[in-house]
Formats: C-alpha cells, sequence, structure tokens
C-alpha cells in the first residue's frame, strides 16, 4: 500500500478528538494503532468503573464503549468523503468477566464498507487475544456531511446563541434521522 | 453514604442487605449507589407510578462528539445496561448481581446534550436467564433515541 498521507494527517487528529474530549477523557483509553478499517486501543483499569462491587470487575457499560468507539473510529478511517458515521446498532457477546487490575485491549476491524453502510466487528481481551472477554459486530451509517465544515458549525452556535430561527445543515440532518 | 469512594470491596451480604433495604424504601437509587460506574456516568433512579424511571443528566464528560454536541453511543449502551441490571435487582427476587451474556443496541436518534430517560421492562424470567428490554429518550418517550435488549444469567 505505501505510506498513506491522507491517514498519517488524520490519525493524530481523531487520536485527540477520541482521547482528549468528552468521554473518551473521561475513561482514558489510548489509540495505540489506526490503520486504514483497522484501530486498536487500550483501557486501563480504574476503580470508577467498577460495575460489580463484590469483584472489582469493570462494568459492561464500559465494553460498551470502548467497542463502540473502536469500531466508530475504524468506521471513519475507510470514509472515502466528508461524512459522518453514527452507529445504527451495535450487539456484543460478553464471553467471560473481564479480570480486576489489568488492562483491557480493543481492536476493531471494517469487514464491509457499502455506499451506505459500514459493517463493523470488534474484540476485547485481556491475555490472550483468542480468548477474548466480549465481541461485537456494529454497522455504522455514512451520512454525507459536503456542508459541515468547521465554519458552519460555528455559525450553527452563533445563531443558536442569537436564538434565531434559521437552522444550519446540521440541525437538519439531525431532524431528519 | 457513598460507599464506591471506599477501596475496600463490599461482600454479598452488604449488598443483599442494600438491596433489600431499596425495595423496603422504595428507593433504587440505593443499589445504583452500590455501583461505581453509576457515580461515573451519573445515573439516577425513582420510582413513579410503580414503574422505575432511570435518567441520565447531561455532563460534559459523558460527550461523544463535541462538535454537535452528542452524548457517546457507548454511554447510552452503558447507561442502558446498567438500568436492566438495576431493574432486575429491583423488581426481581435476585440479590446478586447479574451477570450479563449479550447486549444488543438499535440507536434510532442521536442522543443530544440534555437529559436521557430510559425504562426498563422484564421480558421474561427463567431460573437461569432474563431478557429485558429498555428504551431510551429525551423528549418524548414516544420517540425513543435507543433501545436495547440484554440477556443476563442469574448466579
Amino acid at each position: 500500500m505505501g505510506f498513506d498521507l491522507k491517514l498519517a494527517i488524520f490519525k493524530p487528529a481523531l487520536k485527540f478528538a477520541m482521547e482528549r474530549s468528552g468521554h473518551g477523557a473521561a475513561l482514558g483509553f489510548k489509540l495505540t494503532r489506526v490503520g486504514r478499517g483497522e484501530v486498536e486501543m487500550t483501557f486501563p483499569y480504574k476503580k470508577e468503573v467498577i460495575g460489580n462491587p463484590i469483584t472489582g470487575v469493570v462494568h459492561g457499560g464500559v465494553i460498551v464503549s470502548l467497542l463502540d468507539t473502536c469500531c466508530g473510529c475504524a468506521a471513519i478511517t475507510v470514509l472515502e468523503r466528508r461524512a459522518i458515521t453514527p452507529t445504527m446498532d451495535l450487539r456484543l457477546d460478553y464471553m467471560q468477566p473481564a479480570e480486576p487490575n489489568k488492562p483491557i485491549y480493543v481492536s476493531a476491524k471494517v469487514y464491509r464498507n457499502t455506499t451506505n453502510v459500514i459493517f463493523c466487528r470488534g474484540s476485547a481481551w485481556q491475555e490472550d487475544e483468542d480468548n477474548p472477554i466480549a465481541h461485537c459486530v456494529a454497522t455504522f451509517m455514512k451520512v454525507d456531511a459536503e456542508g459541515m465544515r468547521f465554519t458552519d458549525i460555528l455559525r450553527r452556535r452563533i445563531s443558536r446563541l442569537f436564538n434565531s430561527s434559521k437552522k444550519s445543515s446540521v440541525e437538519k440532518l439531525e431532524e431528519t434521522q | 453514604m457513598n460507599q464506591s469512594s471506599s477501596d475496600n470491596k463490599l461482600d454479598q451480604s452488604q449488598i443483599s442487605k442494600s438491596i433489600i433495604a431499596a425495595r423496603q424504601a422504595k428507593k433504587p437509587q440505593m443499589i445504583l449507589d452500590l455501583i461505581p460506574y453509576s457515580s461515573f456516568i451519573g445515573a439516577q433512579a425513582k420510582v413513579e407510578s410503580e414503574s422505575v424511571i432511570y435518567w441520565l443528566e447531561r455532563r460534559a464528560s459523558n460527550i461523544g462528539n463535541p462538535s454537535l454536541p452528542a452524548i457517546h453511543g457507548g454511554v447510552i449502551g452503558g447507561f442502558l445496561e446498567l438500568s436492566a441490571a438495576i431493574e432486575i435487582l429491583y423488581v426481581l427476587d435476585v440479590i446478586a448481581v447479574p451477570k450479563v451474556v449479550d447486549f444488543s443496541l438499535d440507536y434510532l436518534r442521536p442522543g443530544r446534550y440534555k437529559t436521557i430517560y430510559a425504562n426498563c421492562t422484564v421480558l421474561r424470567q427463567g431460573k437461569k436467564l432474563v431478557n429485558v428490554s429498555a428504551t431510551a429518550w429525551q423528549d418524548d418517550p414516544a420517540r425513543p433515541i435507543a433501545t436495547a435488549r440484554c440477556h443476563f444469567l442469574l448466579p
């Protein structure tokens, strides 16, 4: 394949967006590999997200967030035009409970990329990749966002500030969904 | 009384005692307080007209897409999975934390940066397996933002 310039520019931006803001920052995971259609992440154990107070095992919701993020990132890497990729559905199978005090590794792969839908699968493991704690399949919609540039978002924020009735492309898009 | 901040793990008898107390006091929030993850995302619960309603107030650490801004899809999933587990502990005669086996989530509308509500229904309870469905909405219960179904194994 050779050197992928677009991906090389995109990778730090994706890493920054996922690790430094919102829920990604709260969870504290790291994107360890970003390839075209393939993403890997590491999540260190955290006491704040325990789901079973007897055993200290992390809550299943954390695995949902990790796999959703990882699959979502993998989906973004295969886009050939400016678009957003909302999750349509996500199905998770929990094969065995995670062990406390150990990091969780997550990987996701796009296995089919069609005109409108991206099909992804992902898995989460601790010691052995072939013996995962959870496996998931997720589908993502491709929604064109040609007009969704930074300036559009800014304009939308300003219009909201002035309580204007004008709506931007982003809001129209949200309403039609 | 926030046990989640304590480093000491709880034992089964403490859990059982809190769950039974929560049922008697009709305060599902007491069960949520046992689980550190619930305060991490900010999930809350109360009894409203004989059923339990769960909600998640907006907070910056739950944002997934900062440019919209929208609630992280994983948070919606985690919140519904948590609600389903609490529903089992509160409604059924179960006192051990159920194990989730599978979880399926359909995203119907974007989760906007405001409070998310959820309710759960136990569709089937067997000796070992429980099937729970959960629905999340924001403004109007008739316009859900996500639905989930999950299977739990009873220990």
